[in-house]
């Protein structure tokens, strides 16, 4: 007898056992569970099967589709870490004699502007696209990215990133760091700083802030707090902040802007 | 073979000492883990080595020494085989030198857009390749065979190791596909975005189905040798054969459970792979009937009597009685579990907690893992011809890893369920919430200890049996089934109806998540590079 023939009995029921199995959970799980959830029956039963099925005939309403302001769009390509040629150097320093007023000659600033000065090129890069298209608010910052092409601000990136940084090593793992800085708060979702910033790992598009003025660094973390900040693309520095008190944001701040090195304003 | 053993338990016993580490570390004994990228550097080592490289090297050498010891003939392709180790062995020194350089923290389960050094992939393909060597080394053995003995059944235990293979080829399938189109390509710097949801359903078409593939070799334990060991026989035959054949058609299309909390798959797909999913309990459930009733077999030829008084019958102090009733009782735990788990509803409550960590502890760890101490034991006289080993110090060893993986897994559950989050490198055990918790941490941090302690008397019962006079081994025997086996249905003496059909299920099951997310603009998200600054 042939194995492969419905003729053989063994062959027969176990192929349409599975089938009528495979069938049944089909229609439960598309058409019978569906058919009991308001938001998946509302429009008819193709459009509930079709969202039993993740395809959704449209993937949100009119009313929620608003778009959010002040999200970001750019990407981060690792492109943008790349150490640039000194001719973009070169370049970039000639642009950045516009940044000097509050980012200091050497990319050390004198005011509470930050310190730009060993910042790695992809972050100023990207805060530089935020401010062009409007999606990091500043009066100055927007006025000045909108007058600078794309090449430009990657050549002004290069430059900054070429001046030497105002602390040379990150912070590392040491019992006398502040709490949230070392581990965080785990049962309120805060990461440690370090996770991010230096120290433990440095995540592309995550600035340096060894030594940046303390000023900048609380009103920036007010922002997120606030929301009135959002060009964070996954919203981690929303969410990190969002749960903590305006003493412990002081805290960190101040810890992260002590003993900057000599050269600190100049 | 013995190459296989060795190399496994090696990385074992390594693994093994992390395992403990991270518990510890993560304990109120310690303090909070200095960096915690080396908690997870420990994490993806140990979850590489005992998901990759041990059940790999066993599943390996136990099929080759099951090929020759129940077609009773050479291996073909002895060449091919030492290819295919040596393939395992250079894959897990590139992934170990990687993980250990902290370059690719990215736990076994790599979910992109976590993205490591392509060495560490690159590692995981080679052991996987070397595995693929082993698949088609063990069908041209079974093919072989079979031309020379036109007609007869395929025994047992070869029919069940072909099976593994079988499944084990169509399930790394998965994982493979989401390595070379979407992690390597993002790990080289080709792309900066990588489609995450996609990633993940192919990661889940092999997560599942590998369990399964960890589980064959101790289900051919069940089956294939127990019986014979405790003095008994197996109750049937042929439902051997089914549960193997219902293991390779239902383990596979079914790993969308592991994406319940994922919104990227329909929740009709969701569904239809829980549903799947409850069907292979079928396979355990029929395997725990018919070793049960080939167990009670064996207390009745030794005189057991009444409905329960056969029980006191059993060989007590037989190593193999002790393994497969511990085996049983944390298969009974964790599959238990493991019904909670593909619940759609009842997910809920434990996704992402401890209680998963427990579950898998449990049922690999513990059940599966027993029985490849098993194996170990049972080919040892034959491998190496040292005569038989310890019977009190492996009676030790069996204890401390059920008592071990008891004590471990059993609080983990339990945190689970108040909501202890998995994959943490520490916690705040002075905060008031969870303070209550933490001895639970303790507890689990000790019965780490006692697998240590078990893993080491292991490590030190097979490399003694080595300096043991050498002495000609007993013929190697598997067990004999209550009735001859006279008759067997074609279709349960070759894979081509199984094979087809988990193809096909695979088809139906997966073949439109993967269709539409493939096709999903603006699907990618950025990458984020591990340990690359």
């Amino acid at each position: 007898m042939d194995t492969w023939s419905f003729r053989n009995p063994g062959f027969r029921w176990t192929v349409t056992a599975l089938a009528v199995f495979t069938a049944a959970a089909i229609l439960v799980g598309f058409v019978w569970l569906p058919s009991v959830h308001g938001d998946f029956s509302a429009r008819g039963l193709w459009d509930a099967i079709c969202r039993a099925a993740g395809v959704p005939a449209s993937w949100s309403s009119p009313k929620d589709g608003k778009a959010a302001p002040g999200e970001t769009v750019v990407v981060l390509e690792r492109t943008m870490t790349k150490t640039a040629p000194s001719d973009a150097v070169g370049r970039g320093a000639t642009l950045a004699l516009n940044c000097t007023m509050c980012h200091g000659a050497q990319g050390m600033s004198a005011s509470n502007a930050p310190n730009l000065a060993g910042q790695y090129p992809e972050v100023v890069i990207k805060q530089m696209l935020d401010y062009k298209a409007g999606h990091r608010s500043s009066t100055i910052m927007e006025a000045l990215a909108r007058a600078l092409s794309e090449a430009d601000i990657r050549d002004i990136a290069a430059y900054y990133a070429y001046l030497p940084k105002a602390r040379t090593a990150p912070t590392t793992y040491d019992e006398n760091l502040p709490a949230l800085v070392r581990v965080g708060d785990p049962l309120r979702n805060i990461a440690p700083c370090i996770s991010c910033h230096g120290g433990v790992d440095q995540k592309i598009g995550t600035p340096w802030i060894e030594g940046m003025p303390k000023e900048y660094l609380v009103a920036q973390l007010r922002a997120f707090k606030a929301g009135t900040r959002r060009n964070d693309a996954q919203a981690q520095m929303r969410n990190m902040v969002r749960a903590m008190t305006d003493q412990e944001i002081d805290d960190v701040a101040t810890f992260y802007a002590r003993k900057a090195s000599a050269g600190e304003g100049h | 073979m013995l190459a296989h053993f060795w190399v496994a338990f090696a990385a074992f016993l390594g693994a093994i000492v992390l395992g403990e580490w991270q518990m510890f570390v993560r304990s109120p004994l310690a303090n909070w883990v200095n960096n915690p990228e080396h908690y997870y550097r420990s994490v993806t080592a140990h979850g590489t080595v005992m998901a990759y490289v041990l059940p790999t090297l066993v599943a390996m050498g136990f099929g080759y020494a099951l090929s020759e010891l129940a077609l009773k003939r050479p291996l073909i392709g002895l060449k091919w085989a030492w290819a295919g180790f040596w393939l395992v062995i250079a894959g897990t020194a590139v992934a170990a030198v990687t993980m250990a350089l902290g370059k690719a923290s990215v736990l076994y389960t790599f979910y992109p857009p976590m993205v490591g050094s392509p060495f560490y992939y690159i590692g995981v393909v080679l052991v996987v390749v070397g595995s693929w060597i082993w698949v088609a080394l063990m069908g041209v053995n079974l093919h072989a065979w079979k031309k020379e003995n036109p007609g007869r059944t395929v025994p047992l235990a070869m029919f069940g190791n072909v099976a593994g293979a079988y499944l084990w080829a169509w399930t790394s399938v998965g994982a493979a596909l989401e390595i070379l189109l979407l992690i390597l390509p993002a790990s080289l710097g080709l792309v900066d975005t990588i489609n995450a949801g996609l990633a993940r359903v192919f990661f889940s078409w092999t997560l599942h189905a590998i369990v399964y593939f960890w589980l064959m070799p101790a289900y051919i334990m069940f089956y294939a040798v127990v019986p014979r060991a405790i003095g008994g026989r197996l109750y049937s035959d042929t439902m051997g054969r089914v549960a193997f054949v219902l293991f390779l058609v239902f383990s596979m299309p079914i790993g969308i459970h592991h994406l319940f909390a994922d919104p990227q798959v329909g929740a009709g797909f969701k569904f239809v792979h829980a549903a799947m999913t409850a069907m292979v309990s079928v396979p355990t459930l029929l395997t725990v009937f018919t070793i049960v009733a080939s167990v009670e077999i064996a207390a009745r030829l030794r005189g057991g009597k009444g409905l329960f008084g056969w029980v006191k019958a059993l060989p007590w102090d037989h190593p193999m009685m002790l393994a497969v009733t511990f085996s049983f009782i944390m298969l009974g735990f964790g599959g238990a579990g493991g019904i909670i788990n593909m619940s759609y509803q009842l997910n809920e409550t434990v996704h992402n907690t401890q209680w998963v960590t427990g579950h898998f502890h449990l049922i690999f760890a513990g059940a599966i893992v027993i029985m490849y101490f098993m194996a170990a034991y049972e080919l040892w006289p034959q491998l190496t011809g040292c005569g038989p080993l310890p019977k009190g110090l492996m009676k030790l060893q069996l204890w401390l890893w059920f008592v071990g993986m008891m004590v471990l897994s059993m609080p983990w559950h339990w945190v689970g369920l108040l909501g202890m989050p998995r994959r943490m490198a520490y916690y705040d055990y002075s905060h008031p919430d969870i303070a209550p918790q933490a001895w639970t941490v303790i507890a689990s941090t000790i019965g780490g200890f006692i697998l240590v302690i078990s893993a080491f008397i292991l490590v030190w019962i097979l490399a003694s049996a080595h300096r043991r006079p050498k002495v000609t081994p007993q013929a190697f025997t598997f067990s004999a089934p209550t009735h001859p086996v006279t008759h067997t249905p074609p279709l349960l003496n070759g894979f081509a109806l199984w094979v087809a059909m988990m193809i096909g299920l695979t088809l139906v099951n997966y073949g439109f998540p993967i269709y539409q997310l493939a096709s999903l603009e603006h699907a990618s998200v950025p990458v984020i590079p591990i340990g690359s600054r």
